[in-house]
């Protein structure tokens, strides 16, 4: 059976737009170069480990990295969510202590966000400090307890500014209400927080998560401070394109949200420029983690 | 050699597709490696008449048909349907149907669906059912077409041991009575893998163990669905060469022969 290495990923991924990858690669596609660093990294901007709630979340954990490894994943930058929402404060505090474990358990490897239930105020902001001054989370990870433009959510927009992270958000757009999520933000949502606070960086969560993706890239396009994810189970032709068109190639971040095989191939479906996917695969996210440095 | 059980062409009501006339999926093809592909007309979806989205369709892979393997979509609640399910094998040598159940109101297991099923088996016509068109949550205000899930599909497959069934656009077969072995299903149909997982829960490998290397088949989704992501995964499927080959064109090319 054929092993599918890294550099048969990544140069499969850079080859499908057309453009063969030659001698000019840059060092990362060599064989043996470092997983981490350097230049060319593919980085995972959301994935989850696993609530240790679930009796095979070490497995589960584990699969997560080895799915890393087959398809040439560098970095995972992951959250673990409460099973129930909204989170209670004891409840997403357990969870980030699980991934600051994580962090040391995969060192390098796996880097994590912070989540918060910002109707917890005080305790979420105590929270988002502990995770990114003493535990070295790289963002904030906020869900659908409240819509992004409620006020309960400014100062932890506010603390993301004042620590230089960025916050990972999920969203969706549906042209019905959502009766599970009846908090759930959207683009359009982001792209009001946005113009509020242009100094924070936002990710718009997983384009392809379901919803109409075409909508929410349209309502990004003019939010210069949100980025878009690509993650998510929908693999339509034209995603991507049409985000790199309407929203730019800088502001992409290549992600899974669990969906490897569809983050992937969603990539390497792109009509884009081997260097223009070289910067959605980890460069961009790699500038944007750099903002804290 | 690849063969793609789960292409389209032809325009759908709701999205612009990219690639979908026969030169633009074949060019597709060529970039993806795709050898051959079994193809029914999206327009045919929300077509009130779908015969007439056959004929555009036979038109279209006239001079393609070593490459292009058309279905016909049939909708057995229209007028006419038997005079079109003819017309489809006899002049336009269409191989096989492609069924929406949901979007055309019917249900899989009504006596119309299984007059049409029993009616296209006696031809040795395949039967490709799409569990779903698109991802249900970015619907158009101006439908709610569930999608139809693997269980749903039981009562047709048993009572129809003799037809060859081809699975697309599906998912949850491993917690489905479709995908457990001696479930007193007869094993006449295959699974398509364009929503099934090659890692983590890995789907596409709990079928091959429980059902067998000879039930799960490659398949895309074009022009709807990237071909990428179906791609990736035959890549990183924990299988032997002899079983992708299997799953790459095999199996379909076996189905899709003339009995």
């Amino acid at each position: 059976m054929p092993t599918f290495t890294r550099r048969r990923f990544v140069q499969a991924v850079l080859a499908a737009s057309g453009t063969a990858v030659g001698a000019g690669a840059p060092a990362v596609l060599a064989e043996g170069a470092p997983r981490h660093g350097g230049a060319g990294p593919v980085i995972d901007c959301h994935a989850h480990l696993h609530h240790h709630g679930e009796p095979d979340w070490k497995e589960k954990d584990r699969r997560l990295i080895e799915a890393a490894d087959k398809l040439g994943i560098d970095q995972l930058c992951c959250s673990i969510l409460t099973p129930k929402r909204p989170a209670s404060a004891e409840g997403f505090r357990e969870c980030n202590a699980w991934a600051a474990e994580a962090t040391r358990r995969f060192p390098g490897r796996v880097l994590a966000y912070c989540y918060v239930n910002p109707g917890h105020g005080r305790e979420a902001l105590d929270e988002i400090r502990r995770g990114v001054l003493d535990r070295g989370f790289v963002g904030v990870k906020l869900y659908n307890e409240h819509r992004c433009t409620e006020p309960v959510v400014f100062p932890v927009v506010e603390l993301s500014i004042e620590l230089r992270v960025p916050i990972l958000h999920h969203a969706g757009h549906s042209h019905y209400f959502v009766a599970d999520q009846p908090r759930m933000s959207d683009g359009g949502h982001l792209a009001e927080l946005a113009a509020r606070y242009p100094e924070a960086r936002l990710i718009c969560a997983h384009v392809g998560g379901g919803g109409d993706w075409e909508w929410t890239i349209k309502a990004l396009r003019h939010a210069r401070n949100v980025y878009l994810d690509t993650s998510g189970s929908v693999i339509d032709e034209g995603i991507v394109d049409l985000a790199a068109r309407v929203v730019g190639v800088d502001r992409l971040l290549f992600g899974c949200d669990m969906s490897m095989t569809a983050g992937v191939g969603k990539i390497r479906a792109a009509d884009l420029s081997p260097a223009d996917k070289q910067k959605i695969l980890g460069l961009n996210m790699q500038k944007l983690l750099a903002w804290r440095a | 050699m690849l063969f793609d059980t789960n292409a389209y062409l032809g325009p759908y009501a709701f999205r612009r597709l990219r690639h979908n006339t026969a030169a633009g999926l074949l060019a597709r093809m060529d970039a993806k490696g795709i050898d051959k592909a079994a193809v029914s007309s999206a327009a045919a979806i929300t077509y009130r008449n779908t015969q007439a989205a056959n004929e555009e369709l036979a038109e279209a892979v006239r001079p393609h048909r070593d490459r292009l393997v058309p279905l016909a979509v049939i909708n057995p609640a229209y007028a006419g349907w038997k005079d079109d399910l003819a017309i489809c094998h006899e002049e336009f040598g269409m191989k096989g149907l492609r069924l929406y159940p949901h979007w055309h109101r019917y249900g899989p297991a009504d006596p119309c669906c299984l007059e049409l099923v029993h009616l296209a088996t006696e031809r040795g016509m395949v039967v490709s059912i799409p569990l779903r068109v698109e991802d249900y949550r970015q619907r158009s205000w101006l439908v709610d077409v569930p999608d139809l899930r693997p269980a749903d599909l039981v009562p047709l497959i048993k009572a129809c041991p003799k037809t060859r069934f081809v699975l697309v656009n599906g998912a949850g077969f491993a917690g489905s009575p479709l995908g457990q072995a001696g479930k007193d299903l007869p094993g006449n149909y295959v699974i398509e893998i364009s929503r099934l997982s090659a890692v983590l829960a890995n789907e596409i490998g709990q079928l091959l163990a429980r059902l067998g290397p000879d039930r799960v088949v490659f398949g895309t989704g074009m022009p709807f669905n990237a071909p990428d992501p179906a791609l990736v995964k035959l890549e990183v499927l924990d299988a032997t060469e002899e079983v992708k080959e299997q799953i790459r064109w095999k199996t379909a090319a076996r189905l899709f022969a003339s009995p």
